[in-house]
Order: structure tokens, then sequence, then C-alpha cells
């Protein structure tokens, strides 16, 4: 086991931001932690990095015990951890290079291994041609590029995101998932918070979901979508449908409901009853002018365990 | 120790990188020292302009003391109103002098008016080299000297210590170059806290803090990197006031830089104090910048405020201190009393680091 906060409380005053969290992390593993704003993920990765206090709970890394106190254990652990921060945690008057070598040297990488491990990261992040250029200079991707690699130059055997690609466009985006992915492929175990399903879809092989300072649910993607989806719906576009035909397509085991509304037949029917080919069998003596399945989704998922939407404001479809 | 030089080269670069900000660093001071200098010369004590301090004098009729009052290397500097001694004291009582001259059975005491500042600091001074040529004169007469010659002597030994003055036209530039340099040093403190709060207190602060690097280590190295960051920002300015405007620095110079060093030091400590009290850097900037200022403002000598019994205590602020050092190092003071002063300025130091330490001591351990 990589990592496990077992019982894990800490509160703000009156406001509890863990409340008996439990999380484990297996060696190699992809982890992506969802919750909404103030679900408490930034806190969990505070306690378990050591810039905050656990009330109570457990905290162990790599096995062992971690109080984040200043002793020798500590350094340790820590020197086998990457943090990536929520924000931009970069010096605005430094260079790009200047940047990642001066995390490298924290970490303890010197002289020409520093070089190498640089040189590399700047040619994976797609920053060599700025180099020499000072973060302020740089677009939000670039930023956010230049972020992660300050976290790994000391090739950490546990890289932590927080919401890596916050308010980015969709190139370094992909750039980002990509780097994280082939990390997590050549060995790095990964824990990866985000708002964005997408992201942790493709970059994570296990989720789990949080809310209110606690994990409400955890699995694969697929194991979580259909845990926590009850119904699933077909809509078929269907030319001038007859009265006998939403009739029919109830008769059909575990459909629920079926609706008519001009040409677009509704059918909810339990998750996982596979239904489909059925229905269109039912359907066929009418003109089918289209079919739309929905899938369900981790977004689902979230919504019907949390009764959230992921993004404030966000659209839950 | 490789990391403590990683932080200290990295926090030092970050410093110093940043273009504008270098130029206000520098000009900054420079600007405040020209323009605060001048305009407080104008507009608030015209004796800036070097025109004789008033001062007031009970001596003994014809004695050393009065010759060496009456010399034109005292009077350049000291407006004397020779009286009887209650006259002298109620005059400095009523503040119309800034200091009285008090000579009785061969003991020379210098009694200050309260609101005198850093005006009674120049003729204090005075009295000081006086007292020390003095002691040098009695030793020379029991032993059968000539009283003529040591009569030479004590204006050569003045002149010796004010002839750089005497070859430019004094103003007020001489005065404030001291007292805001050292009021600038005292500010550097803020700089220390600026680098604190971004490799401590930010994002970046919880990326650096979650590194392997010992807090002890990260501390040093950032305090390391603001001290030398803040001195060379002193040293520049201190330069520049003396090659560019001929600001009289006195003779020794390594003194004022050690001085000038102590100040520095200083307010690093104290700005980590301040720090330690107050957890977040924000707050510890406003009560740095607070506390400074009431401690540049007892120090006196940029406005005159009466301080009533408490001017003794307020000898004691580091900026008085410095203030006494250099101008006593200018102006032939009391060796000794520099030194102590000098010392005491250090102590200061070594306590506020003490403090620092135990206070970080137990925030570590919490
Ligand atoms: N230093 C703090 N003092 C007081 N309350 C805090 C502090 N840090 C976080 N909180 C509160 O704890 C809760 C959890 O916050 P946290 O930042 O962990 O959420 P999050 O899941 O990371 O949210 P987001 O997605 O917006 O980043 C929030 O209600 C927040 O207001
Ligand atoms: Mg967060």
């Amino acid at each position: 086991m990589i990592l496990s906060m077992t019982d894990v409380i800490k509160r703000y005053r009156a406001l509890t931001a863990l409340d008996h969290l439990t999380l484990n992390l297996q060696k190699g593993e992809a982890l992506g932690l969802l919750g909404p704003n103030g679900a408490g993920k930034t806190t969990a990765i505070r306690v378990l990095t050591g810039l905050t206090g656990a009330d109570t709970g457990e905290i162990k890394l790599f096995g062992k015990e971690f109080s984040g106190k200043n002793n020798s254990d500590s350094m340790a652990i820590r020197k086998r951890i990457g943090l990536v921060p929520q924000d931009l945690a970069l010096y605005e008057t430094l260079s790009a290079r200047e940047n990642l070598e001066y995390f490298g040297k924290l970490y303890g990488v010197h002289g020409a291994e520093l070089k190498k491990r640089v040189d590399a990261a700047l040619e994976v992040l797609g920053l060599t041609d700025v180099a020499k250029k000072s973060p302020k200079k740089f677009s939000g991707g670039m930023k956010r590029r230049l972020n992660i690699g300050c976290a790994v130059i000391h090739k950490p055997e546990l890289l932590i995101l927080d919401e890596p690609t916050v308010g980015i466009d969709p190139q370094s985006r992909n750039h980002i998932l990509d780097f994280v992915s082939e990390i997590n492929k050549q060995g790095t175990t990964v824990l990866y918070t985000s708002h964005y399903m997408e992201e942790v879809e493709r970059v994570c092989s296990r989720v789990c979901i949080m809310d209110a300072g606690r994990v409400i649910a955890d699995g694969s993607v697929e194991e979580i979508a259909k845990s926590a989806i009850f119904e699933e719906s077909i809509t078929l576009e269907v030319k001038d449908p007859a009265p006998s035909l939403p009739e029919s397509i109830k008769k059909i085991q575990g459909v629920v409901r079926c609706e008519v509304k001009n040409r677009a037949v509704t059918i909810t029917s339990t998750a996982g009853s596979g239904n489909l080919p059925r229905i269109i069998e039912v359907a066929s003596p009418f003109v089918i002018l289209g079919v739309s399945a929905k899938r369900a989704t981790l977004e689902d998922a979230f919504l019907a365990l949390t009764g959230k939407s992921l993004r404030d404001g966000g659209e839950a479809s | 120790m490789k990391s403590f030089l990683a932080v200290f080269t990295t926090a030092t670069k970050y410093c110093w990188r940043d273009l504008t900000s270098v130029a206000v660093l520098i000009a900054f001071p420079i600007m405040l020292i020209l323009v605060l200098g001048n305009a407080l010369a104008g507009f608030i004590s015209p004796t800036y302009d070097f025109e004789p301090l008033p001062v007031s004098a009970s001596v003994e009729a014809g004695g050393n003391l009065e010759t060496f009052l009456q010399s034109g290397e005292s009077s350049q500097f000291m407006e004397i109103n020779f009286t009887t001694r209650e006259n002298a004291e109620e005059l400095v009582q009523s503040g119309e002098v800034y200091v009285a001259i008090i000579e009785e059975d061969g003991e020379v005491t210098v009694i200050r008016a309260r609101n005198s500042g850093m005006n009674a600091m120049i003729p204090i001074s005075i009295i000081d080299s006086y007292k020390q040529i003095g002691a040098a004169m009695t030793i020379a007469m029991t032993s059968g000297g000539d009283f003529t010659e040591l009569a030479g002597l004590i204006g050569a030994e003045l002149s010796v210590t004010a002839a750089p003055l005497g070859n430019r036209v004094q103003s007020a530039i001489d005065y404030y170059a001291v007292t805001m340099l050292v009021m600038i040093l005292l500010f550097t403190g803020l700089n220390g806290l600026e680098l604190f709060k971004k490799s401590m207190f930010s994002e970046t602060g919880a990326r650096v803090l979650t590194s392997p690097v010992s807090k002890p280590v990260l501390v040093g190295g950032l305090l390391a990197a603001a001290t030398v960051t803040s001195y060379v920002q002193g040293l520049i300015t201190f330069f520049f006031t003396m090659f560019v405007y001929g600001v009289y620095w006195g003779e020794n110079i390594p003194l004022v830089l050690l001085t000038l060093f102590a100040v520095t030091l200083f307010s690093q400590a104290f700005a980590i104090v301040v720090l330690l009290l107050c957890k977040s850097p924000n707050a510890a900037m406003g009560v740095m910048q607070a506390l400074i200022w009431v401690m540049t403002f007892v120090a006196g000598g940029y406005v005159k405020i009466d301080f009533g019994a408490a001017q003794e205590i307020f000898r004691y602020s580091p900026n008085s201190l410095a203030h006494t050092i250099i101008f006593g190092s200018a102006f032939g003071g009391n060796e000794t009393r520099m030194m102590n002063d000098l010392a005491l300025l250090f102590i200061y130091v070594a306590v506020l680091f003490v403090i620092a330490f135990i206070l970080g001591k137990r925030r570590l351990t919490k």
C-alpha cells in the first residue's frame, strides 16, 4: 500500500472538512478523486502531505506512519512524493528552467543529473523553446505544464495532482493528461483530483467520489456508473407513432416508462437491461428516423450519489 | 549545505530578477533621501541647513572649555550663548537651545532639551570629543606640558574630524542621508517577510514545504538571501549618497558600514520575530511597518516631538543607536560610547534571533 488514510478527521472550527475519510492507494494505481467544490479534496491532500495536521486518524505513506514533522522519517517520505498544488506554485521572476532546477535541488537532485532531467522535462512538456522565459509571460496552459514539471524532476513514486488542468485550452489539457497517463504507465502511482469526469475516465483506473469530507463511492469507472444508476433511457424518433407502439414497448421486460411526445418516444428501463435490440424489433413496423441511447456516465452517477452537479453551475446531464 | 545554497541563491535571484522592483529597491531610497531630506530641511527645521545650533553654556571664564568653545571649529557648529548656570538651564528647559553645557568644578555635563531630537547629537558629540582631548590634556599638563601647544591640539584634533565637512557647503543632505538610510535599512525586514510569504505561506510555499528541505535550512537560506539583498541595497544607496551627492559619512567608513550591517540584521531578526508572533505574513508586514515608524519617530530628528522623561529610553531605539555611532564617527564623538552602542545593536540582534529560535522551535514541535 502506497498510501492509506484511515478515519481521518479535520475540522476548521465548526466546519468538518474531512469526516472520517478513508482512502487507500495501491502501488502503480491511478486514482481519481472526484468531488464538488468544497468536498475536501484539497484538504485531504494538505493533510496527507503534512501541510496541515489532521485532528484524528492515521496516515501511512509507503507503509510508514507519516507525521509531517521535521524528522528524518518524514524527510525520507517527502522525497518520494511529488505535489502539484491546485494553484500555480512557481517563482514568477525566475525562468522556467530555474524553477525546475530549484525544485529539483530541493529534492536533492544536483549537477549533471539535474540538467539532464530538466532538459528532458522541458522537452516532454513542450517548454524547451521558452525555457529561459519567466512564467509571467506564459499562457495559462504553459504555466500549468510547468507547474506539473516542477513536481516530477525528482521522479517521485507518488504523484499527487490537485486539479492540474483548471482554466486551460484543450491542447494543453490533452498534453497534461497524456503526460500523467505516461508517467503512470512507467510505474508512478497517481492521485488525481478533478472536477472533470472525462479526465478521470481517461487517466485513472479507479475513482473515489468525495462529498462533504467523506468518500461516498469507490471503484472502477464502470462499477461506479452501474452501481449508482438505476435507470437508462433510450429515445426513438419515429414517423407517426401509433398509440399501440408505447403499449407494446411497455410489455418488454425491464421497461419502466414509455412516453410519446410528437415524434420522440422516450423509453426508460432499469439499468443494465440491454433492451435496445428488443425495442427496435418492436418498433420495426414503424419508420425509425433516429435512435439515441444514453449510457450511464460517471457524471450521472455523481448526480445520483450526491444530488449535486460536479461543477458549480455546470449542467448535470 | 547544498539545499541551503539552493534556497539562498534562488531566493536572492528571485529578489533581484525583477527589473522594476530592483529599480524601486535602489531608486526609491535615493529619492527618499533627496526629496524628503530637502523637504524636511526646508519645512521643519532650518537648522539642518547647518546654521549653527543654539546652545547655552555656563563655563569657567578663561578656562580651557571656554577657549575650546570659542574656537572656529566649535562655533562652526554651535551658536553659543555664554551665560550663568541658572540661565543656561532655563534656556534648555524652555527649549530655546538644544543643549546646555555646564562646567562645574572641572566636571562637564551636557543637558539635552526635551524635544531636541537629532539636533542635540552634534553638540553632544563635540563635547564628547572635548572631554577626550581634555583627558589627554590633563595628562599632558600634569607631566609639565605647554598649555598653548595643547590649546592648538584641541583645535587640531577637532579640525581633523571636521575637515571633510569644510570642503563643501554643508546641507541637510548630510544629516538626512544618515537618518534616512538607517530608517530604510530598518524597513528591509520587509524584504525578508516578502520572501517568507512567497516561499512558506503561498501555494509555492506549499510546494517548498512538502519538499524534504528542513525548516531551519529553509528559514536560514531565506534569511541569508534577505540580509544580503537588503545590505547590498543599503550599500548602493550609501555609495550613491557618498560619491554622487558628496554626503559626509565621517572618516571611519568601516565602522559606518558595520553599523549599517547591524541595522540590516536587526531588521531581519525583528521581522522574523514579528512573523512568528503574527502567524500571517501580511499581518506581520503591517505590524512591522507600524513598529518601525514608531522606532523611527521616537529616535527623533525627523520631526520634533516632546517625549518628556521617555527621551532617555528612546536613546536606546535602534535608530538612535545607529545615529549616535555614525554622527559620533563623523563629529568625533565618544569612542567608548560608540562602541558600546554598536555592541548594544548586535546584542539586540542576538536577542531577537534567540527569541525567533525559541518561538520557531515551539511552532515546529506543535
Ligand atoms: N484553511 C481553512 N480554513 C477554514 N476552512 C477551510 C480551510 N481550507 C478549507 N476550508 C474549508 O474546508 C472545506 C473543504 O475545502 P477544500 O479546499 O478541501 O475543498 P475542495 O474539494 O478542494 O474544493 P475545490 O474543488 O473548490 O478545490 C471547504 O468548505 C472549505 O471552505
Ligand atoms: Mg481544491
